[in-house]
């Protein structure tokens, strides 16, 4: 086990929204303010947290052929869980995350990271690769929400500073509305994604050129 | 290679492999929906005081003339009547309280669900004793974030500058029936969710009649 290796890979070699592509459903409807980044990322490091610990703990008795039914059950077990434990104690902010817990169901990092990291590791390399790959995510998912927020409606941090306003940088008239629509998380995440293809690629050409 | 091929499938078929998966599955479900039963359990009593706070909120907050020390809502039952008039708006009634205010009738509000784009949109219309709508208001709601979270959660302002949710104020039964497109104005790219909306209301004036 090597945590140094899997926080690298978490949040760059490996990084599961612009190396490994998954969950890019959520990536591109949710990030339009800061909060809505930050919620979804948190709600999916706890989320994507215990799964892994619970499926690598039960990876010896999960029968191969019907791992990824068995990994659903588990899923959605957790988040209905947590649904239900943060409508009954921490009612605000299940109100405004309310609409992402049960999208995490379908998220397919955490299916992804089932299937290809704690089916096969263990309980404590599990838990930290849960912790790096949401880390990871909420990262991306920041990122995207600060150019998002900041071209299409000039602000930044929407629904967290400012009374949910958020703070206005560029004057309202100039706000390019395309960068809030889905249009406009299709753009930044394929140049995030292109950026993030040639920082990695950069030392691969030296190598060669040497 | 034919043979191994038959050999791994008689494998497959073995029905103590298939005995196995089932039960396996079947256990893991049983505990999984033991669990959430627990859970259940522990959370039930606060998410039902929430619900009813937000009620609660809800119901001042359609008849914002009313002072909040004279305000009284009482629930009645929901006649088959009503419940039919809504249904001719593909909305469904689920309360309606009796408005008083310092003793005085004030009219009925009709607490409804309607579908919206992802999921039941829950919402309050308050009516007085004309049935022209006080107000409306959204209890709970799925709806996309940043999308027709405008119409159910920010009560974004129309190109007019009508909150979505105030253009609905006054409305009678004479207005209806109230359509997106015609007498109501939607939240662009909010369009199935400003219907939801709509239906909810029009369902709220037709009950309201078959309740007076």
């Amino acid at each position: 086990m090597n945590i140094g290796k899997q926080f690298k890979e978490g949040m760059i070699t490996n990084n599961p929204v612009l190396v490994q592509l998954l969950g890019m459903c959520s990536t591109m409807a949710i990030t339009t303010s800061f909060f809505n980044g930050l919620g979804m990322g948190v709600a999916v490091i706890i989320i994507l947290t215990l799964s892994n610990v619970l499926i690598s703990a039960m990876r010896k008795i999960i029968p191969d052929k019907i791992r990824i039914a068995m990994f659903i059950v588990v899923i959605a077990g957790f988040v209905t869980c947590v649904d239900l434990l943060l409508q009954a104690f921490v009612p605000a902010l299940s109100e405004s995350l309310g609409v992402f817990i049960p999208l995490i169901v379908v998220n397919c990092i955490i299916l992804g990271r089932a299937e290809a990291f704690s089916y096969k590791n263990g309980i404590a390399a599990s838990f930290f690769d849960g912790i790096f790959q949401g880390v990871g995510y909420t990262v991306v998912l920041v990122i995207m929400c600060v150019i998002r927020e900041l071209l299409g409606s000039g602000t930044f941090g929407g629904g967290l500073l400012n009374g949910g306003q958020g703070i206005r940088i560029i004057p309202e008239q100039f706000g390019v509305k395309i960068m809030t629509l889905p249009v406009g998380g299709f753009l930044v995440l394929g140049v995030l994604i292109a950026v993030m293809q040639w920082a990695l690629a950069r030392p691969k050409k030296k190598e060669e050129k040497n | 290679m034919s043979t191994e091929t038959k050999t791994k499938e008689k494998i497959d078929l073995d029905p103590k492999y298939i005995i196995k998966l089932t039960v396996t599955l079947f256990a893991t479900c049983l505990v999984v929906a033991f669990c959430l039963g627990l859970v259940n359990g522990v959370t039930l009593p606060n998410i039902t005081a929430s619900n009813l706070a937000k009620t609660n909120a809800a119901l001042a907050k359609v008849y914002p003339e009313i002072d909040e020390a004279n305000f009284v809502a009482t629930e009645i039952e929901v006649s088959d009547d009503v419940a039919a008039a809504a249904s001719a708006y593909s909305a469904t009634v689920t309360n309606v309280y009796a408005i008083t205010d310092g003793g005085a009738e004030a009219g009925y509000a009709v607490k409804l669900d309607v579908s919206g784009s992802q999921s039941t949109i829950s919402m309050m219309v308050g009516l007085d004793t004309e049935g022209a709508v006080t107000g409306v208001s959204v209890v709970k709601s799925g709806e996309t974030s940043g999308i027709g979270t405008k119409v159910t959660v920010d009560n974004a302002p129309l190109p007019s500058g009508v909150p979505v949710l105030d253009q609905f104020i006054g409305k009678t039964a004479a207005d209806q029936p109230l359509k997106v497109g015609g007498n109501v104005d939607a939240i662009s790219g909010a369009t199935v969710s400003s219907k939801g909306v709509t239906n909810g209301v029009n369902g709220a004036i037709a009950a309201f009649a078959a309740i007076g």
